[in-house]
């Protein structure tokens, strides 16, 4: 039998390639990012992690990580953490005679938004009440409290698994005792109103992280960067999705040095107002508002995408002095 | 020096970003440059071939791989076969995979360390290794290689297939990961390697589709297929591992739902380093066997 398909596969790996180019950039930012990072590896005063859930007793060893080491943990894959001011990594594993392994990894990120924006940026499941944000599904507990980020899972399945799971999880959560605060930018975005997908909020200050989520361009034609914080947000409902992404800069000059980087690589055309129609028959925009540019991407309408540019606006008016 | 023009989603929205692609990754390729061969890819299963607990069935797994390298090398019967493939005279390393969450199963590993005694190759002649093989003497000295790993979603390189299982001949694997392992094809091109792989066996008998993050494994999102795809071109292998996993997805989720990085490297691997054929239409695929909700 000949196997025989059109060209879309062929077409969609190579258009694929062009998200990738800027990959390396993520390795780059991450790496510098942890060359000026001071190591901390202080999480022994501040947290008391539990010893005992559910019959499910510590093993008694600990493993740590920094920003240097982390890569021998994850396989490599510590530059999403670092891409969120990584700090610190704590594994512990429990064990009960004939039951799964369950693994718990305790990771101290830069900021609350930063252990907001690692949550963020993985979530697909479930609220599970647990820490001030929270998923689980599939045998994985993930969740934010404060600077801390926090996995948890278990080598196999079972109901009193799951229900150790989310207790290890509470347990952990309850030793954090500093809450944090969200993002800000994120209490400026359009809500409900506006058919908000809550969970398709992501925070992040990398242009390679914004790319996994929602391609913008290969190249950093945002200047985002370790000192910029940006949020995605998705509007809309079944096939008809509208992206905003929300960038608070250092400066006003490097807000308008952004959006100036914006305007030239993605509206060309764009003469008094920043939104164009793009070649899908949908509408692109950009706004600038002191140290912060929001952009739009496929709204239906001009006026759909002036609004929420504009309600953005005024949410920002609203906070900011 | 000429700045470079920045690649943007509205290139994708006016179909011109294909051929920037290609300039993006360093080599003019266009969409049919594809190489002359047409490489065959087995893709065999039997719905017996994992159990409901999700044991594998050792006798069964024996009996497929069988069924394929016989019809890859075009022979009646699989000794001949797979005599065809090795000689008494080899040292073989089976490249298995041992990550703990989806290993290569040891049902396979097992049927293919018995034909390669049965082919007359003395048991001290063959290992079977993954993290080690830079410091195992029979992987250093091989003279062929037999390639064995789960199909499944990977946060560097999109899936984990037949290319990406040869990271760990390299003594620093993390220098592979940016650009989604785009040149893990580079690993193929080094003398530990290079020309010695006889044979790829992708198990597709319980497939991770879909994934997100670092250590990502989801139980909900791994599904018995109970296949193997058998070939000696691992680009074609892995092209049909990677369109099994994107078609099983679009069944599940009613779309093709992103992964962390698409699986770039296959093409690369094809198109840079000229390992073989990432070009479905232009793979052979032979299929085997049970054909319920094959979805190739």
């Amino acid at each position: 039998m000949t196997y025989r398909l059109g060209k879309s596969f062929y077409v969609a790996l190579l258009a694929a390639a062009v998200v990738l180019v800027a990959f390396t950039a993520l390795c780059i930012e991450s790496s510098q990012a942890a060359g000026t990072m001071k190591e901390e590896t202080s999480m022994d005063t501040k947290l008391n992690l539990p010893a005992e859930v559910d019959g499910w007793k510590w093993d008694g060893k600990e493993e740590r990580y920094d920003s240097k080491t982390i890569f021998k943990y994850i396989d490599g894959a510590g530059e999403v953490y670092l891409a969120y001011g990584f700090k610190g990594l704590v594994t512990r594993r429990f064990e009960k005679p004939g039951k799964p392994l369950l693994t718990a990894d305790v990771y101290e990120m830069g900021s609350s938004a930063d252990a907001y924006g690692v949550f963020s940026f993985e979530r697909q499941d479930e609220e599970a009440g647990i820490g001030q944000g929270s998923e689980f599904g599939g045998g994985l507990l993930r969740f934010w409290k404060g600077d801390y980020f926090v996995s948890i899972n278990a080598e196999g399945e079972g109901e009193d698994v799951d229900k150790a799971i989310l207790g290890l999880g509470r347990a952990i959560a309850e030793s954090i005792t500093k809450t944090g605060s969200r993002p800000e930018l994120i209490s400026y975005l359009p809500g409900k109103n506006f058919n908000l997908v809550e969970k398709n909020v992501y925070f992040f200050r990398s242009h390679v992280l914004l790319n996994q989520r929602f391609f913008v361009a290969h190249q950093n034609i945002l200047q985002l960067g370790p000192d910029v914080e940006a949020v995605l947000a998705e509007y809309g409902v079944g096939q008809e999705k509208v992206h905003l992404v929300l960038i608070r800069y250092p400066s006003e000059k490097r807000a308008l040095d952004g959006m100036a980087s914006f305007k030239k690589a993605y509206l060309p055309e764009a003469r008094t107002k920043d939104i164009v129609r793009t070649e899908d028959g949908k509408w692109a925009g950009a706004e600038h508002y002191k140290w912060f540019v929001t952009l739009v991407f496929g709204a239906a309408t001009e006026a759909d995408a002036e609004r929420l540019l504009q309600v953005t606006e005024i949410n920002m008016k609203g906070k900011i002095q | 020096m000429k700045k470079e023009r920045a690649i943007t989603r509205r290139d994708f929205l006016r179909g011109t970003a294909g051929v920037l692609a290609g300039v993006a990754l360093g080599h003019g390729c266009t969409l049919e440059a594809s190489a002359e061969q047409r490489p065959k890819v087995i893709l065999v299963r039997h719905p017996d071939a994992v159990a409901p607990d999700g044991s594998f069935n050792g006798d069964i797994i024996q009996s497929i791989l069988d069924d394929a390298v016989k019809i890859l090398l075009g022979e009646n019967e699989p000794m001949s076969a797979w005599q065809k493939l090795f000689k008494k005279s080899d040292v073989v390393g089976i490249k298995s995979n041992s990550w703990n969450r989806l290993p290569t199963p040891k049902e396979v590993e097992n049927a293919i360390h018995r034909r390669l005694k049965d082919a007359g190759i003395p048991e001290e002649k063959i290992a079977i290794d993954d993290r080690g093989v830079l410091s195992n003497p029979i992987f250093l000295n091989s003279t062929a290689l037999v390639n064995a790993r789960p199909v499944r979603t990977h946060h560097w390189s999109g899936v984990g297939t037949c290319l990406k299982n040869y990271i760990q001949f390299v003594p620093e694997p993390s220098a592979y990961h940016p650009e989604a392992c785009s040149d893990l094809g580079k690993i193929w091109t080094l003398p530990v390697v290079k020309g010695k792989t006889r044979l790829n066996v992708l198990c597709a008998l319980t497939p991770q589709f879909y994934g997100r993050g670092a250590s990502f494994f989801d139980r909900r999102y791994v599904w018995p297929y109970k296949g193997l795809l058998v070939g000696t071109d691992p680009v074609a292998v892995d092209a049909l591992g990677a369109e099994l996993l994107k078609r099983k997805r679009i069944a599940f989720f009613g779309e093709d739902k992103t992964l962390d990085v698409p699986p770039i490297h296959i093409t690369v691997a094809d198109k840079k380093y000229h390992l073989g054929v990432s070009n479905l239409s232009r793979i052979e695929l032979v299929k085997v066997g049970w054909q319920e909700d094959a979805l190739l």
